[in-house]
């Protein structure tokens, strides 16, 4: 083979490659954005992630319908995970909605419920109220399971709306909030970012001064630099092995908000610690000797001079651990567990977006919700890339000047 | 006199402050290694299970008392060093893609695109792995599952390209200039420069990330545990078997074991980072070896 073939072939080979590359992340981003794209919705964001049964207290008032019947039928509000629809919907005029019976696929078995598909907007049911008084939303996909007492089970739908038109003055209605959103592990995970970052950022950036500004070369710092390379090769499952021995166990945390934070904290030091002393380490030495020739304390130096210039660095740092945090799934699967609720304190467990994604894909198999969680992070991941490249762009900028 | 004093005093307490701070990474790696290493050993030390048959023994059932990871270190290495077969190749001409033959803006784009790959959480790629990968697998596979070592492979396999690629990157483009126009005032062309000139000037960085590719993979949890399968016992001798990679064993039994049980999955915890220890250790002296040359 001759040279011009030969090179012609490894260059195809080459583009091949990077063509690869490319398709593959192409291929990955569009699979969790088909999949999951059909379930995103503001619902999604703002449910909890199981289902909740309370008692809605009202009024009942009779409100005429005001659209007809016919654009009732084709309103169709019903959520997705609502497979077949069975009957309805009939207007009930005391509690200004209308109900339909339909079959609920997202359990093994399949349930007959009736579910509110139209709410007049005079309706009662908007100023529903729970036992402690505290004010319900209801939604056009909300599950009614009894009302005064009288539960709907095995009853048909025309049955169920004359039981619901008998009652009168004040109802007491079991409602079904419907799960399968993830405002909980939303908040967890901004939790998680929250407390983890208090305690990282200012070892880090504390540790990162003293490793650019004070320290001689030597043993110690090679110690301090051999240990943060160290944490940064350590695969995330020997992490949440120690945060379970150490913070879970030793500390009595329990699996928990707590535990979980603490033990990511750990994971994001060398990051935090490294592009902090890439920053500090920019900024030009003039800088410092002028304030020190002013008469400035090298304490004074680091808080007015050097860090200032070190901003945007630091800004990165945290970004980077923001995505670290987001990211994060083996070391709190073991510390902070798979509990789809907001943690109430911090010793109570809860599970991040990526958990969550891990525990729908691996315990009930529902790559569709996977997805869709999966989609909330890449966002997530999209915004923190982009803005981590505009701050380190203005490093730039100040190192030009 | 004595306000200088004090002020000196001050900048003293602090810096010892800034010290403490930075030293906290150090106390975490002792702490980590010895928590790991106190519970890991225990179970040897006090003889309530034998190190030789944890070591050698090819079936875990913590019901009948058998713990055996002999199969999953087999397990971990077969899919690490598959994933390094596929992954290593496309990660360097991609990255010599990037720094030799695109141009400014294409290579920014693809550098991007690296960078997000790198930022795609394990877990996710795991999902993807469920979705496509191993139902494909099924397709061709004469098992009845499409869990296996061929799924965790192409699963890791994706998972380090970002890795592999930034670095090779890095490196390769650290090659001087001087290099490549020697090569092209001696007759070569293009292709012959970068594999016979900048490839191998760019040799240690390479290896570097090459060896870094190896952590993660060996080191990867979440995305294998959605693709692998999880037996509990046997050795794998086909890319359609199952497999346990040590990392899996913790993360799948962590939650609810206990006793030996538990001392023994931190016992394979310390197999695993007796595996990273050594990767690190390799990284630091190709680094080493970088900077003496």
């Amino acid at each position: 083979m001759g040279r011009k073939a030969k090179d012609s072939l490894v260059k195809g080979i080459i583009y091949l490659a990077t063509g690869i590359t490319l398709s593959v992340l192409l291929f990955i981003v569009g699979f969790i954005f088909v999949k999951g794209i059909g379930l995103v919705n503001w619902d999604f964001l703002t449910r909890d992630f199981n289902e909740k049964v309370v008692y809605a207290f009202i009024e009942s008032n009779d409100v005429p319908l005001s659209i007809d019947e016919e654009s009732l039928n084709g309103k169709n509000p019903y959520d997705k995970r609502y497979e077949t629809h069975l009957e309805g919907p009939i207007y009930v005029e005391n509690i200004g909605a209308a109900i339909a019976k339909v079959a609920y696929k997202n359990h093994s078995t399949e349930r007959e419920q009736f579910v509110v598909t139209y709410i007049e907007k005079d309706s009662p049911l908007h100023n529903a109220k729970d036992s402690t008084g505290k004010d319900i939303k209801i939604g056009s996909d909300y599950i009614l399971q009894s009302i005064n007492g009288t539960d709907f089970d095995g009853l048909t739908l025309v049955e169920v709306a004359a039981t619901i038109a008998d009652e009168s003055g004040e109802l007491k209605i079991k409602i079904v909030q419907p799960g399968g959103g993830i405002k909980s592990n939303i908040i967890t995970t901004l939790y998680m970012v929250l407390l983890s970052l208090v305690v990282a950022l200012p070892l880090g950036i504390f540790g990162a001064i003293y490793l650019t500004e004070y320290a001689k070369p030597g043993k110690l710092v090679n110690a301090i630099r051999f240990a943060a390379e160290c944490l940064a090769g350590i695969p995330s499952i020997i992490f949440g092995l120690f945060g379970m021995a150490f913070f879970v166990v030793a500390l009595k945390f329990q699996i928990s908000l707590i535990s979980g934070s603490l033990t990511v904290a750990i994971i994001l030091l060398p990051v935090i610690i490294r592009s902090t002393e890439e920053a500090l380490k920019t900024v030009p030495m003039a800088f410092r000797e002028g304030s020190l020739a002013l008469g400035a304390t090298k304490l004074q130096t680091i808080f007015k001079v050097v860090l200032p210039c070190a901003v945007p660095g630091i800004a990165t740092a945290v970004l980077l651990s923001i995505g670290r945090v987001v990211g994060e799934s083996a070391a709190l699967l073991l510390t902070a567990g798979t509990v789809a609720q907001i943690p109430g304190t911090l010793f109570s467990p809860g599970s991040t977006l990526t958990v969550q994604a891990y525990y729908v894909a691996k315990e009930e198999g529902n790559i569709e919700l996977a997805c869709a969680i999966g989609i909330v992070i890449i966002v997530i991941v999209i915004v923190l890339n982009i803005l981590s490249r505009v701050t380190s762009d203005k490093l730039d900028v100040f190192n030009k000047k | 006199m004595q306000a200088i004093k004090r002020k000196k005093q001050k900048e003293t307490i602090i810096e010892s402050f800034f010290l403490i701070c930075a030293f906290v990474a150090v106390i975490s790696v002792l702490a980590i290694t010895v928590f790991v290493f106190y519970n890991g050993l225990k179970p040897f030390v006090s003889n309530s299970y034998p190190l030789w048959d944890f070591l050698t023994g090819v079936e875990w059932r913590p019901g009948s008392n058998m713990y055996g990871i002999f199969y999953m270190i087999v397990g971990s290495i077969f899919a690490t060093l598959g994933a390094i077969l596929i992954g290593v190749p496309v990660a360097i001409f991609t990255a010599v893609y990037i720094s030799e033959m695109a141009g400014s803006r294409i290579g920014k784009v693809i550098r991007f695109a690296v960078e997000l790959l790198a930022g795609i959480p394990s877990v996710l790629y795991g999902v993807f792995g469920l979705g496509i990968i191993v139902p494909y697998v099924l397709k061709i596979s004469p098992m009845a599952q499409g869990e296996s070592l061929l799924a965790t492979i192409l699963v890791l396999a994706i998972m380090i390209l970002p890795t592999v690629v930034s670095i090779s990157e890095t490196s390769i483009s650290a090659v001087p200039r001087e290099y490549r126009e020697g090569s092209y005032a001696l007759g070569a062309s293009k292709i012959q420069t970068i594999f016979k000139v900048v490839l191998p000037a760019a040799r240690s960085g390479i290896m570097t990330g090459v060896i870094l590719g190896i952590g993660r993979a060996i080191g990867e949890t979440m995305a294998v545990m959605l693709v692998c399968g999880n037996p509990i016992a046997g050795i794998p001798t086909s890319l359609f078997d199952q497999i346990r990679p040590l990392t899996t064993n913790i993360a799948l039994e962590m939650g609810y074991a206990s006793g030996v049980h538990q001392e023994l999955l931190y016992s394979t915890g310390v197999v695993l980072f007796i595996f990273i220890m050594i990767i690190n250790l390799a990284v630091n002296k190709l680094v080493k070896t970088k900077v003496g040359s």
